[in-house]
């Protein structure tokens, strides 16, 4: 087993971690990550779950929309920040100018997107008074795929430009920094063109109507679906637990795809909890969050069986080392430290675990009986219970996330229990000259 | 000297550090030890002396090695079961081993 997963999972995922566009996809996302926990907050704020409250806001709906300005302010902008964030990571990596390559591609972003027309009124003279606009929609995480496909796009062909040496250069006696800014002109024309050229395209042939309706049907809805199904979300959880099964970050490597994804349904989420309507999906960005009690791989239950039942001296140092950290889901100390890497009897239930609890939640929220997550995004290091309650804004969620942290000891606690016992014995069997080694193991706790 | 270290988020690492910087009080030596996400190191690298990886991203070796030529200091994963049992004692060792190299 260890030699599939080092043959086989570890180059791909490194391969899969290392490229320079999925890289530039996650660091670039990671600028939104802020702005969406902050309008998360003022989503909070509008729906707390007290009936009275809840009812107070429904008579007042003008208050209800002014608290809910922030929540705008950052969710409805996601599309725009990431598209600046993506081109600006991209173009670091190649080593041309970050900053010019993000702004152009935010140029990009709204030379390939849609305006509406539309009657606001009468001119004096009785003649229709037509506004053009761009719908707001666009810039929400629904064109969050369309951004990552120009910035990657706009950002190529810039430092394509840029690699070719087309630039316009002055005579040596203009200021550098009036040169500079000559500089970025051919390699963002030659961006912006293309998208332009790209919109005129899909515009005038076939039936998709614009960019967005292309990128919506043939990117995103595509991986939406693999990526919420119940069938297709045990795989992507299988993948991320075998990765850090061969101690890579599985949630991180997975993400630079999914994300998009999972965040463009956390907001569809939100955007009904925000006008009041039911919410639909299950799996978005927040579901690894609830399954995940104590980090990947479920490890809290884990962590507590160390300090509840070790009898090995490096399991309960390992417990008491790891359960502060695991409170706030992170367990790489018991990850790198028990350790679960490459180890074949601890590898079964890291991936055993997670796998019951994908499906617990899946179930439980798709029969009704837990709340779905209602859009709201916490840090990953929001306690769990406390995070189930926020995420899904209801107790029921906390609930769940007890049952599955029961659910996991009762997986854990058998392999647990083999490689306590084989730890023991290799302190008490082992001979004199280990056991300085082991006083100092002690010593630095 | 001055140690920077490197994850995913920067987290996990952080509780590497204060085990760094107390095993460093004790041998009395002065350190700058700091933990950033892997995205930021491009940033921090001006101040360090020598960069650690958290073995969760050692994919990012090749090419934080590159970056680590450029700036003429080395790089180099942390061993994990050090990083697991966070021993700061040993992964400052190796860090001085590395730096005087």
């Amino acid at each position: 087993m260890n030699r599939v997963l080092e043959t086989y999972i570890m180059p791909l995922a490194g391969k899969a971690a290392q490229q320079r566009h999925l890289q530039a996809l996650r660091d670039g996302m990671v600028l939104t990550m802020p702005l969406i926990i902050i309008g998360s907050l003022f989503l909070i704020l509008a729906n707390l779950p007290f009936q009275a409250y809840t009812d107070f806001l429904t008579e007042h709906p003008k208050l209800k929309a002014s608290i809910l300005y922030p929540y705008r302010g950052t969710f409805e902008i996601m599309a725009l920040v990431a598209t600046f964030g993506i081109a600006y990571r991209l173009a670091e990596s190649y080593k041309v100018d970050a900053l010019a390559s993000g702004a152009v591609s935010l140029a990009a972003f709204f030379v390939g997107t849609p305006f509406v027309s539309y009657t606001i009124g009468e001119n004096a003279d009785g003649t229709a008074m037509v506004e053009t606009a761009y719908q707001t929609a666009m810039f929400t995480s629904k064109g969050l795929f369309v951004g990552m496909v120009i910035a990657v796009i706009a950002t190529e062909v810039y430092r394509k430009i840029i690699q070719k040496n087309i630039v316009i250069k002055l005579p040596e006696t203009v200021p550098p920094a009036v040169a500079r800014s000559f500089s970025a002109l051919i390699p963002g024309f030659g961006a912006v063109m293309v998208i332009w050229m790209l919109r005129l395209l899909v515009e005038n042939v076939g039936d998709f109507g614009n960019l967005h309706n292309v990128v919506t049907v043939l990117l995103q809805q595509p991986l939406t679906h693999i990526g919420t199904s119940l069938v297709g979300t045990i795989l992507i959880f299988i993948l991320i637990t075998l990765m850090w099964s061969t101690g890579l970050h599985g949630a991180t490597i997975v993400g630079s795809v999914m994300t998009p994804v999972w965040l463009t349904l956390t907001t569809e989420n939100a955007t009904a909890l925000a006008s009041g309507e039911p919410v639909k999906h299950i799996v978005t960005n927040e579901f690894n969050d609830i399954v995940f009690v104590g980090g990947s791989g479920t490890t809290l239950s884990l962590v507590l069986a160390m300090v509840l039942f070790a009898k090995s001296q490096q399991m309960k140092q390992l417990g008491r080392l790891s359960i502060g950290p695991g409170f706030f889901n992170i367990n790489e100390p018991v990850i790198f430290g028990m350790p679960i890497v490459l180890n074949p009897i601890m590898i079964i239930p890291f991936i055993l675990a997670p796998l019951l609890s994908v499906i617990i939640t899946y179930v439980s929220m798709d029969i009704g009986l837990v709340a779905k997550p209602i859009g709201i995004v916490t840090p990953f290091t929001m306690p769990p219970v406390i995070s189930g309650y926020l995420i899904t804004g209801s107790i029921s969620g906390a609930v769940l996330q007890l049952v599955l942290m029961v659910v996991s000891f009762g997986v854990y606690f058998p392999f647990f229990k083999m490689w306590d016992k084989q730890k023991l014995i290799e302190e008490t069997g082992a001979s004199i000259d280990r056991s300085p080694v082991k006083e100092e193991q002690q010593s630095i706790v | 000297m001055n140690i920077l270290l490197c994850c995913a988020a920067g987290m996990s690492t952080s509780l590497l550090v204060t085990k760094m910087e107390k095993s460093a009080k004790e041998k009395e030596t002065t350190c700058k030890i700091w933990a950033v996400p892997g995205d930021a190191v491009r940033n921090h690298i001006d101040d360090a002396d020598i960069l650690l990886l958290g073995p969760q991203v050692r994919y990012l070796l090749p090419q934080m090695k590159k970056l680590g030529e450029e700036k003429g200091i080395p790089v180099e994963v942390i061993n994990p079961v050090h990083y697991g049992m966070c021993n700061g004692e040993e992964v400052l060792k190796s860090a001085e081993q590395l730096v005087s190299k």
